[in-house]
């Protein structure tokens, strides 16, 4: 039996990005001559880390079986649309308009994972031509206004804190924490990883691979509808740039923390941090006046070079097994 | 005395293939079954039948009496049924103990039982008598710790038949042993075990009844193995259909300077000390059972994996082989590959394209491209030569049927005019027409001077055809035999250079 603390599902590069966020985040704080460490500007790092943390979470569960989604900027998009155009146009209670939305997001994840099960298309197709038509749904919805027409409350709920820490923030890690604990505990997320680790062997084992597919989508929509929630409590309005700006980050931010593209594992811990990371590499930008274009730069170099290394050592793991079956 | 398991007139068609036809099998509680056959019989998926992964086209599985239908995996571990299959059949991310619990994990509202979980995959591993760490990752496993594991697995439920797939293919001696001993306990307790392997010494030490399957019927059903001697079982296995063919007898030039030469070759992917030669006009066989390493041979040769010792020679010159476009503009080396529908041919492309895909950069002109007259000339030359069935050469290959694709696979080899041609498994899934057919053009091919290098699991063919055998095992090579042409003495020599190496790693 091991100690509780071997036990805890901790790897190599959790360790390591941690200490890269510690890191920054010292550095920005002293470069910055300590404005960083403001309570005003720490609230709005921390507000703005929840997006990035549950679309981080929504593209993980769909790595974790072999697929992508790249519908999910444009999922959140018009789910957000939709929640404010209710409020506004339709005059439906604000309990109402985002339980629908989350309906609705759920909804278009369960539509991703039946389109993949009945057309035996790659995810990567099918959730491509779903993000066009959601961007045109999107558009219908709010045309090229900000809409905006409902309670001041919910704008400003995001800004409200518990002891000191954003609503956002706690759903946004509440939200993780379950998402852990259903990978961990639960049968069905168990198989959901034994289909993303070995196809064949879940099939002998009685695991339905399509089942695995499709429940790896609709939490995705799940998961989207969530961050459109959190998007529509802490944005003045809704327009149709909310989503565009949620692709790389989301892949980013599982890929950073150690998510493999090829399936079988989830790093919900990493795949945190690196939405963290990532949120410091904006901060810096704004702290320091950079030119956004240069973020996007570092954000997408990073990408590459994780992609690579992990690839590199995966087909190192494949090749060692074979020299082992085989006593020189 | 009534069977615990028994199976009668299973049928299991795949598309274009009858794998299994009728067969009929009988376990009696307390006894150990031999499935024996040989590659491509239908074993495999005998076994996936009784454990619910195919369902049959007919027949019937009767389990104490009663006619069960398992539509799942699951199902069949319910109803006591444990199987080790032939393939790798764990995730590698997952612990032991989930991994032995895969099936039907423990739950409770959907949660799993962690508790119930260890303590159930630690009672399948010490039925085993093995120590390996519960909580330890799968992927970091040895070979053998892993074999373990997929036994206990297939222990976990109530087991009352217990199917092993090749359960020693990756164990050494030692741990055959202790499997066997628990083997011989779980008979003792009156379980029913289905053992297939093509060891056919552990068969004999080990089994008490009998079941020979040759291409997809059983030709010997649920016999006491007792009455039987290795030999007779051999012949039953491969059967004698192929010897009646008259043998072309060849003589081959060794004098000359080999086409290809190996030198202590060893690779990245585990081959040893591999050294061997193929002549003009030599049909060179490569045998060897599942997993010896014969395929795995051939890519390293051709650059898709990496040699790491040794020499490859070839025309006398050590050469280093980058890339298959390499192997095949420069050194004229072609490969008919075993999956000729995933790697061999275009489906969804022409005849024309698929044989002069290799000559494109020969045919091709500056500007005009690759004139389709050229392409045609090429293709058309080929169509009469083998005799491939096509309404025309711009019929699409995937329409083709199974034996004109194979010929079609050649075609684009053959418009390269090559020195050197490797054949991997040029008749599985083709009739015997065609088979005989194919036989002919390699032999003729040979006797125009190309060096063939032959890889083959079906040993009457590699009689008939090989001029000299090499045998491997488990990435070794275990002995270069000349053919003499006479099947059952080569059968034997055969089967002897694999056997013996299986007793020396014992």
């Amino acid at each position: 039996m091991k100690a509780w603390w071997e036990r805890i599902p901790l790897r190599g590069s959790d360790l390591t990005l941690t200490l890269i966020f510690v890191g920054a985040f010292f550095l920005l704080a002293v470069t910055s001559g300590g404005s960083l460490l403001t309570p005003r500007v720490l609230l709005s790092i921390i507000i703005y880390l929840a997006v990035p943390i549950l679309i981080g979470l929504a593209q993980m569960v769909v790595l974790s079986v072999g697929q992508m989604n790249l519908a999910i900027g444009a999922m959140g998009g018009a789910t957000s649309g939709l929640m404010a155009v209710l409020m506004a146009s339709y005059g439906f209670p604000v309990w109402a308009a985002l339980l629908s939305g989350l309906v609705f997001s759920a909804l278009l994840g369960a539509l991703n994972g039946l389109l993949v099960k009945l057309t035996r298309l790659n995810g990567f197709i099918v959730t491509l031509a779903t993000m066009t038509i959601l961007l045109g749904v999107q558009y219908r919805l709010v045309r090229s206004f900000t809409v905006d027409q409902y309670p001041d409350w919910l704008k400003n709920f995001g800004q409200r804190t518990v002891v000191g820490i954003p609503y956002m923030f706690l759903v946004a890690i509440a939200t993780s924490l379950v998402v852990g604990w259903y990978f961990a505990r639960t049968v069905a997320g168990r198989r959901l990883l034994a289909s993303g680790g070995n196809p064949l062997a879940a099939r002998l084992s009685g695991v339905s691979n399509d089942a695995s597919i499709f429940q790896a989508h609709l939490i995705s929509g799940i998961l989207v509808g969530i961050a459109a929630l959190v998007t529509i409590a802490s944005a003045p309005g809704i327009n149709r740039s909310i989503g565009g700006d949620w692709l790389l980050p989301s892949f980013a931010a599982a890929i950073i923390g150690g998510v493999s593209l090829s399936g079988g594992g989830v790093a919900v811990y990493g795949t945190v941090m690196a939405a963290c990371v990532l949120r410091l590499v904006d901060v810096a930008r704004a702290q320091f006046s950079l030119d956004p274009s240069w973020v996007n730069f570092v954000i997408g170099a990073v990408v590459l070079f994780t992609v690579t290394v992990s690839e590199w050592r995966n087909r190192r793991a494949v090749a060692r097994p074979m020299s082992v079956e085989v006593p020189a | 005395m009534t069977a615990l398991l028994e199976a009668r007139g299973l049928v299991k068609e795949f598309p274009g293939v009858r794998a299994l036809g009728g067969v009929n099998l009988s376990l009696r509680e307390g006894t150990i079954h031999a499935l024996l056959g040989e590659n491509g019989a239908g074993k495999s998926t005998l076994v996936k039948i009784l454990t619910g992964v195919y369902q049959p086209d007919s027949g019937e599985l009767v389990l104490s009496g009663t006619p069960r239908r398992f539509h799942s995996p699951t199902e069949a571990a319910r109803a006591g049924i444990g199987v080790v299959h032939q393939e790798r059949n764990v995730v590698p991310a997952f612990t032991v103990a989930e991994n032995i619990m895969l099936q039907d994990p423990p739950r409770r509202a959907g949660v799993i039982d962690r508790d119930r979980q260890r303590r159930v995959a630690a009672k399948a591993l010490s039925t085993l008598g093995v120590d390996i760490d519960l909580d330890a990752r799968v992927g970091d496993l040895s070979v053998a710790q892993v074999q373990l594991v997929e036994i206990a697995k297939a222990l976990a439920f109530d087991t009352r038949v217990l199917l092993l797939d090749e359960p020693t293919a990756s164990l050494t001696g030692s741990e055959a042993d202790k499997l066997f001993e628990v083997l011989k306990r779980l008979r003792h307790q009156g379980n029913a075990i289905v053992f297939v392997s093509h060891k056919l010494e552990e068969v004999f030490a080990l089994c008490d009844t009998v079941t020979v399957l040759r291409d997809g019927s059983s030709v010997l059903e649920s016999a006491s193995l007792a009455d039987y001697s290795q030999r007779q079982i051999v012949d039953l296995m491969v059967g004698r259909e192929l010897a009646e063919r008259t043998v072309r007898h060849r003589t081959v030039d060794r004098s000359t300077t080999p086409v290809l030469a190996l030198e202590n070759l060893s690779t990245a992917l585990g081959h040893r000390n591999i050294t061997m030669d193929v002549y003009p006009g030599e049909v060179h066989g490569l045998y060897g059972l599942v997993g010896a390493g014969r395929s795995e041979l051939v890519r390293c040769l051709l650059g898709l994996d990496r040699v790491t010792g040794g020499r490859v020679l070839l025309d006398g010159e050590p050469r280093k082989i980058a890339n298959m476009g390499e192997a095949l503009s420069r050194y004229r080396i072609g490969y008919v590959t075993e999956n000729r529908k995933e790697e061999g041919l275009f489906l969804e492309l022409p005849v024309r394209h698929n044989v002069s895909v290799t000559v494109w950069r020969r045919l091709a002109r500056a500007i005009r491209g690759v004139p389709k007259k050229a392409e045609n000339d090429v293709t058309s030359r080929y169509v009469r030569q083998l005799d491939i069935k096509a309404t025309s050469n711009e019929q699409l290959a995937g329409t083709l049927s199974g034996g004109n694709q194979q010929k079609v696979s050649l075609a684009k080899w053959l418009a390269v005019d090559p020195q050197l041609l490797i054949i991997d498994e040029p008749t599985v899934g083709v009739d015997v027409r065609t088979k005989g057919d194919f036989h002919d053009l390699i032999l003729d091919l040979a006797d125009q001077g190309v060096a063939i290098v032959l890889i083959s699991s079906d040993l009457p063919e590699m009689v008939s055809l090989a001029d000299r055998v090499s045998v491997l095992s488990n990435y070794r090579l275990v002995g270069t035999i000349d053919n003499s042409k006479d099947y059952p003495t080569m059968s034997r020599r055969i089967m002897d250079a694999i056997h013996e190496t299986v007793h020396v790693r014992a």
